[in-house]
């Protein structure tokens, strides 16, 4: 295999080239995305290569946006959406929901929506309160929706050509801050599993359970413990529904140390639901309580040091481990 | 193709098609009332002309999205009446093994994309399938039905902006039946017409009478000309009227008793009855024979249905999602 | 054979009815779709008709408060 240090928005360009190439019924629509690069910037190139009709400019309508993928998904398409901000899923909640998510359940098995929502999430530009959320939770409690966070290049290319050829309808959540992120993707196919969790680090002291971004904050607090001779092992879920609970579970037993790092805020979070899981599955392997570390119950502040402060910091993941041990 | 040009046969196969929904209605209106339909299902009584008009302007590829007042559609659209029947009582036999129930119920291989609990729900569903029509060239249109509440809501200005934006092949069917739940369209609606909404998103709308099963037949027919022939979206709006409450035991605060009674006079059945007779089409044994076995086909649903075992305890968790592709 | 009475749920909201009275008398013999009782919920006043021909059996009292779908009496055929 030959791997090429690439960046995370480069290894997903080059996954939907590759699989609109593949496949002719694979099309993509969001907004501003037809005309050069978009505003994420992941589809540039693309209506060059694969014309108006499979690479669509929509309006600024979410609603339609969303729910049209469903009805294309069910007569032989495979929709790709891409919803700007995740913190839109307020405008086209419904069609998430009740329709797209339920779609499947409702027709008894029948109806297939193969779609894909990419989407993003997270601080890191100072857009504020209503471009900086990190809502991974609404969706994850909606059953019916397969739910991912690649962190990674290799693992964005991989999970989202996976999820393009999938039937079920996966919302992708990207990060803003991990579009320039370089990292080894192979130039061979490499596909990845939905619901397969990955060891981004080995350790012996503790569990890190971290998720998107959080995976490289969790790194940093790992390299700074190492110095103390403490071995963080992090696990990076990728898919964050359905979770795959036996890697986490078989860590912890080794460890018996378990801490959640998730960007979203603490109540009702993500974190949360990861703690409650495994505190059911490994309690007796626990040697202290399963700690969260999470943004702060508060929406995100304009100013860049108040939102550098208020989601999780390599600091705040090191001060958790610390606490856990004697 | 105009109203001249219906055979005899194809005449009474359309008075058939609305008797069928009549029948099946009044039959679910009795499983209500026997206490052993639960859930409280929306009657279309009144608004036949509406589905039998569209649908039989449509051909077995295309698709409908229906609504919360769904079981015309989809028995105009081919649905039977059994497994119809069998999933409004929730039972396994029924189109979605007793897990949709009567507001979701869908069968794709019959291009019924679903009926729809959420008022409005279904219309980017349409201009979705509409789309992929488009994209795959497949050749087929989509008739997105929705009623005069469904047209205040976001969803619906969304869609029909994009259909007409994009030029899709969609037919949007408004069901004016004046009421939005329990609540006048008068006092919540800024206009009276909602065909003269089309014009703001740059589609041709036309007001037909809903219960004129051949002048809604007429329009839903050009519609589909104009969506096949690459010239995008049309609305129609059907005023028609619903003889029965929102949902059965709906008090009914919002209309007295005699305007219902009045209205019965505009019964789609009635006229259709009238134009055969007139036409010579069908005589009254005729037309008595037709309802004798469309009452007996309900019955017969209602039957197979409460016979019709309970879905296994294990379909509680199953059909939630799709087991991945394997790589 | 049975064929069964049951109250009957009037709207998604409805959970339970009561029954306002009987319109005919326990172990009279009544037709298919003649009306044998009423009953009330917050909302509304409605005839159940029996279900099928025969003698006609009460399970369920005036006065009575029964969740819906289940069974206020039957008819023995």
């Amino acid at each position: 295999m030959t791997d090429r240090n690439i960046s995370y928005l480069q290894a997903l360009n080059e996954a939907l080239h590759e699989e609109m190439g593949r496949d002719s019924d694979v099309f993509i629509m969001g907004e501003d995305i037809g005309l050069g690069m978009g505003t994420l910037g992941v589809t540039e190139g693309l209506r060059d290569e694969f014309g108006p009709e499979r690479v669509r400019n929509s309006p600024i309508s979410e609603q339609a946006l969303v729910g049209a993928a469903l009805g294309a998904s069910l007569t032989g398409s495979r929709p790709i959406v891409e919803l700007m901000f995740i913190d839109l899923l307020g405008v086209c909640g419904d069609q998430v929901v009740n329709q797209i998510a339920k779609a499947a359940y409702m027709s008894g098995g029948k109806a297939k929506p193969a779609l894909v929502i990419r989407t993003q999430q997270g601080v890191g530009m100072g857009l504020a309160a209503q471009h900086s959320q990190s809502l991974e939770a609404w969706l994850v409690h909606i059953p019916g929706l397969i739910v991912v966070a690649p962190s990674t290049p290799r693992d964005a290319k991989g999970l989202l050509k996976t999820a393009i050829r999938d039937d079920n309808p996966v919302f992708f959540i990207e990060n803003k801050r991990h579009y320039p992120i370089k990292g080894l993707v192979p130039e061979e196919e490499c596909l990845i599993p939905l619901g397969k969790a990955d060891i981004k680090r080995h350790g012996r002291d503790v569990t890190i359970v971290a998720t998107s971004y959080q995976v490289h904050t969790a790194l940093a607090a790992a390299e700074t413990l190492s110095k103390d001779g403490i071995e963080a092992e992090i696990i990076d879920p990728r898919t964050l529904s359905p979770l795959d609970v036996e890697p986490i579970a078989e860590s912890v037993r080794r460890t018996h140390r378990l801490v959640v790092v998730n960007e979203g805020c603490r109540t009702g979070g993500y974190a949360s639901e990861v703690a409650a899981t495994l505190g059911e599955i490994v309690f007796n392997d626990l040697d202290g309580p399963i700690l969260r570390v999470a943004a702060e119950d508060a929406p995100i502040p304009a100013n860049l040091r108040l939102e550098a402060e208020i989601v999780p910091q390599p600091k705040d993941i090191e001060s958790a481990v610390r606490q856990l041990l004697p | 193709m105009g109203k001249m040009d219906f055979t005899g046969d194809q005449l009474i196969h359309t008075y058939r098609q609305m008797r069928r929904i009549r029948d099946f209605e009044l039959a679910v209106y009795n499983g209500v009332r026997r206490g052993v339909i639960a859930g409280g299902p929306h009657l279309y009584v009144g608004e036949e002309a509406v589905a039998v008009g569209v649908c039989t302007a449509l051909h077995d590829e295309d698709y409908i999205t229906s609504t919360h007042r769904g079981h015309g559609h989809l028995l105009a659209k081919g649905g039977q009446m059994k497994p119809m029947m069998a999933e409004i009582l929730a039972k396994a036999t029924g189109y979605c093994k007793g897990k949709g129930g009567s507001m979701h119920i869908a069968d794709l291989d019959l291009g019924i994309l679903g009926a729809n609990g959420i008022v409005g729900g279904g219309l980017p569903s349409a201009v979705g399938a509409a789309l992929s029509s488009k994209l795959k060239q497949g050749g087929w249109v989509v008739a997105a039905f929705f009623g005069d509440g469904a047209s205040n809501t976001g969803s619906f200005h969304e869609s029909l902006n994009m259909a007409a934006a994009w030029r899709l092949p969609v037919i949007f069917v408004n069901e004016n039946n004046r009421f939005a739940m329990f609540t006048p369209m008068q006092w919540t609606t800024g206009i009276t017409d909602i065909a003269d909404r089309a014009a703001a998103y740059g589609m041709p709308g036309v007001s037909v009478d809903g219960n004129d099963v051949l002048a809604v037949y007429a329009a839903a027919s050009t519609a589909r000309e104009r969506a096949l022939a690459g010239e995008g979206p049309t609305l129609i709006e059907c005023k028609t009227y619903r003889f029965l409450g929102h949902y059965v035991g709906d008090p009914q605060d919002y209309r007295t008793p005699a305007e219902v009674e009045a209205q019965r006079e505009n019964d789609p059945l009635l006229r259709f009855e009238r134009v055969l007779a007139d036409r010579g089409v069908m005589n009254e044994d005729e037309r008595l024979d037709i309802t004798r076995q469309t009452e007996r086909e309900a019955a017969e649903a209602l039957q197979f249905a409460l016979e019709s075992p309970e879905p296994d305890m294990s379909e509680l968790v199953k059909d939630v999602r799709h087991p991945f592709n394997p790589l | 054979m049975r064929s069964e009475l049951r109250m009957p749920q009037l709207g998604m909201m409805m959970l339970e009815g009561t029954v306002s009275r009987w319109l005919v008398e326990d172990g009279a013999s009544v037709e298919e779709g003649q009306d044998v009782l009423e009953i009330e919920s917050d909302k509304v006043v409605q005839t159940i008709p029996a279900p099928a021909a025969g003698i006609l059996r009460h399970t369920a009292a005036d006065g009575e408060t029964v969740p819906v779908l289940k069974v206020l009496g039957y008819v023995e055929s």
